[in-house]
């Protein structure tokens, strides 16, 4: 997981290539480099954060370069092993995103011809293989020491010399931006916003010669036009706009972007129900597959149908799934990835395309792999989202399952209309709860000065409890654990105490009765509590220590409530701690490995 | 040239509830944009584009909204206010990232690009100052022979001139020193002068709307509304009738034999009819969903909100993310309105606050004014002022 950048043109590609590097820091900040190309090549890297080598280091003269920030998979975060690496004569220098199964054998064969590694990385083994191959035309040896290769790869190379940059990928993402007498290369769209909106998506095994004034992309040795997309996301998008942090600035767009995700479904009218039929074959038995927060909107999506719809449904780890999950042939199935992107959930969709499933995709991002790979896709409109706690794509994932289950949903018309007019409403309902900010902030004052807490809920609010969970985890580093409120007792009992605090979710629905039994329990055990109540039934929420009141909605729609006040819990959590809430240590944002 | 401005939108607008529970006065939306954008947007149509915002209370409404200010071409800094104590007070926390020389104005007051166009050629300092029928109401300005200013004094009991202080002023970073001295600027201004300085007063005649109460929500929105570009987004069904300035957003539907009649804007993504009447000075938000036979005259309507059929809405203020049910009526009267212990007679409809929930049925007496989250049940009369959460059974 690395975030890679290019650029070649008539500015001084140093600063540019800083400020690219700094939109992708969501993909890994470990360490950092860049190296800038003219008749040598200047490699200036350190295991620091992109401001940091950016303020160390003095004005390098150069109209080109490459730049990389690193997520460490291969390698502990150090100097020798951040990117750019060169080859044994300084003449090449590549940046790379991705896993190279095979770089120990290869490794093997450079060093018993004399290479000499300086790092641990399996990035090394490119450049080596480059120079092995380079007679002067750096394009046919890249094209040559990829044939090598076996793993994914978004590769930018450089050498010294030749005004060009040689970009190649394989299961790992990355775009051109098309300017002005220059170009752009990056792993992700964010990264060149503030310079061009133009954008062209590389596909698996393409390579690409860019230089200032053109872009030529190759498949397969043929030459191939790649269609020009023009980004409507703007730079403003990609800053804070006032907030301190990406993550709460993101909460906040929560309202608008379930306004937007709706306004896509409904103005396409009936695009749920042609992408799943009715009847025979279509959400009955479905998989649900996704990692990390998609999987919470996955296991929420198993409540909405199941509740809705009343048909089974199955909700995997796409992680796990990969090594001996079965599916019905011909079923249907559904991955949900926001980044499109993610490695697991990739392998996932293979594998069910395989076994001659349909397969449909949730991703926020157009373009992406796993939109290339899905028989339908279902956009969520959640815009880039930078901060690694993933908040508002969770929410329009929400958003884009509600919307896929409601045609189907076995209710009467009267019903039904009033679901979608409650659907409607919902971006009124989540602003409520984020001006009831300042309430939510108190409660996160004192979670914080604990180190263990319970989340529980019952029913479709039991994945908001591990999500809740998650979040908290992540940002603040509190130890949290998500659990359904009925397995409280077997086992979790015995470390509830006065410095175990439970944070409760108490839906006013039918689960309502078995959670406040559950509250009692723990009250027993001298666990401080917080309840999630909503506005109407405080009389439940006056058993518990505090209560964080939440507007009434439709018991359907209670989990997108419900999990917005998590999340403003977590947030102030964690700013309450001090953390670095949008780039937690150890984490990035969208995980391109296995 | 003055090349940047400092906006003062920290302010909360009390006399504005229920509106401003949840947001900042500057962000009172007229005509489907905060007042807020309309200042920022007659900045940038003159070359302000160095924007300093000085925000505060719901300082978060004015991120969402406004963000970095490249969707309106312009730069914004924001400086936070954390308590709102007075404009020079305000205008202080900006002191770490001021030009030389820059405007200052308030973020809640409607500005023309005119007004602005004229003002950005004088040198600091300088005061813009306009005639009105009703000084006393505002602070006001003596001036010299020489066209300087010789005092302002605030809302004074009788009015020397009838030269009213409009709040918008030319200042270089001198005026930092008598900002911290005092909390609002017409008193920085006064000590200027007792200390030697030269402030000329600079007379416009362009329109200068304000809004103080809740109703003024509407006068303003019939005046700007008029000025909206026009666009027609979505989708117009058959035996629509338009006429008029109409601006429908993107991705609205307007089912069919619906009529409006503009100058009307609705927002993007609503559902507007079947058979719905939508007159004039009429704004409706975005996500918004108008039933059959509901009929609407010069009301705002927020973002989210539901109308079911057979309502009659008019001279009234819909806050966001209100449902209402079928046959609401809000019609239009004479109403004694008490805002802070002073009685306005005003013709008014209905003003309701966020979130409220209103069953079938429902009539509101004309000068009704319900609070943020109020549930009224079917069959009900509303009148007088209700507090925010009110139950109506």
């Amino acid at each position: 997981m690395c975030g890679i950048v290019g650029y070649i043109g008539r500015r001084q590609a140093q600063p540019v290539l800083f400020n690219c590097l700094s939109k992708l820091e969501y993909r890994g900040y470990d360490s950092c480099g860049i190296a800038l190309l003219g008749d040598s090549i200047q490699v200036c890297k350190d295991e620091v954060r992109v401001k940091a080598l950016e303020k160390a280091l003095p004005p390098i003269a150069g109209l080109a370069g490459i730049g990389h920030t690193r997520w460490a998979t291969h390698g502990e975060p150090s100097r020798a092993n951040a990117h750019p690496h060169c080859d044994c004569t300084g003449r090449i220098a590549v940046v790379h995103n991705g896993v190279i199964s095979n770089f120990q054998r290869l490794k093997d064969k450079l060093i018993s011809t004399g290479h000499v590694f300086a790092s641990e990385t399996d990035t090394e083994v490119l450049p080596h293989l480059i120079e092995s191959y380079y007679q002067g035309d750096l394009e046919e040896a890249v094209e040559r020491s990829l044939a090598d290769i076996e793993g994914s790869y978004a590769i930018i190379a450089v050498v010294a010399g030749e005004a060009k940059l040689v970009v190649a990928r394989k299961d790992s993402p990355l775009i051109i931006g098309i300017g002005d007498r220059e170009n752009f290369v990056a792993s992700d769209v964010p990264a060149i916003l503030d310079y061009t909106s133009r954008v062209v998506y590389l596909e698996d095994g393409d390579i690409a010669l860019v230089t200032a004034d053109g872009v030529r992309v190759r498949e397969n040795g043929a030459r191939i036009d790649r269609a020009e997309h023009l980004i409507q996301w703007s730079v403003a998008d990609a800053q804070k706009s006032g907030y301190e942090h990406f993550m709460l600035k993101e909460i906040h767009e929560q309202p608008r972007v379930i306004r937007d995700t709706l306004r896509e479904y409904i103005s396409a009218d009936g695009l749920a129900a042609e992408v799943i039929p009715s009847g025979e074959g279509g959400l009955e038995n479905m998989l649900i597959a996704a990692c990390g927060t998609s999987y919470h909107a996955a296991l929420i999506g198993k409540y909405i149908i199941e509740q809705l719809v009343r048909v089974p449904v199955k909700v995997e780890l796409a992680s796990e799934f990969n090594y001996c999950g079965q599916v019905p042939p011909g079923s249907n199935a559904l991955v949900i990835t926001q980044s499109g992107e993610t490695a697991d959930a990739l392998k996932t969709m293979k594998k069910l395309k395989e076994a001659g499933c349909q397969v449909l995709a949730i991703t926020n991002v157009v373009g992406s792999t796993a939109s290339r790979i899905a028989d339908h896709v279902i956009y969520t409109r959640a815009g880039p989202e930078i901060s690694v706690a993933a908040t508002k794509s969770f929410i329009s994932q929400l958003v884009a399952l509600y919307w896929m289950a409601l045609p189907h949903a076995r209710v009467d018309l009267r019903t039904l209309d009033e679901l979608i007019m409650e659907l409607r409403q919902l971006p009124a309902r989540v602003q409520e709860v984020l001006d009831n900010e300042a309430a939510i902030r108190e409660h996160a004052r004192r979670l914080a000065r604990f180190n263990d807490v319970f989340f529980i809920g019952r029913g479709a609010n039991y994945p908001v409890a591990l999500e809740g969970a998650l979040k908290l985890k992540e940002v603040s580093y509190i130890h949290a654990e998500g659990y359904a409120a009925g397995e409280l007792k077997h086992g979790p009992f015995a470390l509830l105490g006065a410095e175990a605090p439970v944070v409760a979710i108490l839906a006013s629905d039918h689960t309502g009765e078995a959670m406040l039994t559950s509250i009692k329990e723990i009250r027993a055990r001298k666990s401080p509590l917080i309840a999630v109540v909503e506005e109407g039934n405080e009389a439940a929420g006056e058993i518990a220590d505090s209560a964080i009141i939440v507007p009434r909605v439709n018991q359907v729609f209670s989990p997108v409530i419900n999990t917005v006040a998590l999340q403003l819990l977590a947030y102030y959590a964690a700013r309450e701690r001090g953390c670095p809430i949008d780039f937690p240590r150890n984490l990035a944002k969208s995980v391109t490995v296995e | 040239m003055v090349k940047q401005a400092i906006i003062l939108a920290a302010g909360e607008g009390r006399r504005l509830r229920p509106f401003t529970v949840n947001r900042p006065k500057a962000m009172i939306s007229i005509a489907h944009k905060p007042i807020l954008q309309y200042v920022i947007e007659a900045l940038a149509q003159n070359g302000v584009l160095d924007i300093v915002l000085v925000v505060g209370y719901r300082k978060e409404q004015v991120f969402d909204h406004i963000g970095s200010g490249e969707q309106l071409g312009v730069n914004i800094t924001y400086v936070t206010q954390a308590e709102q104590l007075g404009t020079a007070h305000a205008l202080l926390q900006a002191r770490e990232v001021a030009a030389d020389e820059f405007l200052v104005m308030s973020g809640d007051k409607l500005i023309e690009a005119d007004t602005v166009a004229r003002f950005i050629e004088t040198a600091p300092p300088a005061v813009l100052v306009k005639k009105v029928p009703d000084p006393v109401r505002y602070g006001v300005v003596s001036i010299d022979e020489r066209g300087m200013v010789k005092s302002i004094v605030e809302k004074p009991k009788v009015a020397e001139t009838n030269i009213a202080n409009t709040g918008i002023y030319a200042f270089s970073r001198e005026v930092f020193d008598f900002a911290a001295e005092v909390l609002d600027i017409p008193d920085a201004l006064n000590n200027m002068i007792s200390s030697g300085r030269n402030i000329l007063a600079v007379e416009t005649t362009g329109v200068r709307l304000d809004v103080v109460y809740p109703w003024d929500i509407l006068s303003l929105n019939e005046a700007v509304i008029r000025r909206v570009p026009l666009g027609l987004g979505g989708v117009i069904e058959s035996g629509v009738s338009l006429r008029g300035r109409v601006t429908v957003g993107q991705d609205t539907v307007i089912r069919a034999n619906s009529t409006i009649v503009g100058p009307v804007v609705i927002g993007s993504g609503c559902d507007i009819g079947p058979n719905a009447c939508i007159l004039p000075a009429t704004s409706i938000g975005d996500n918004v969903t108008v039933s059959a036979f509901t009929a609407l005259q010069n009301s705002v309507i927020g973002n989210d909100v539901n109308i079911g059929p057979g309502c009659i809405i008019q001279d009234s203020v819909i806050g966001r993310g209100c449902v209402i049910k079928g046959h609401f009526t809000a019609c239009t009267g004479q109403a004694e309105v008490k805002v802070n212990g002073e009685y306005h007679q005003v013709n008014l409809g209905a003003m309701l606050g966020e979130g409220c929930n209103l069953g079938n049925s429902v009539v509101a007496q004309p000068g009704a004014i319900l609070g943020n989250n109020c549930q009224v049940q079917a069959l009900k009369l509303v009148a007088g002022r209700l507090p925010d959460k009110s139950l109506v059974v």
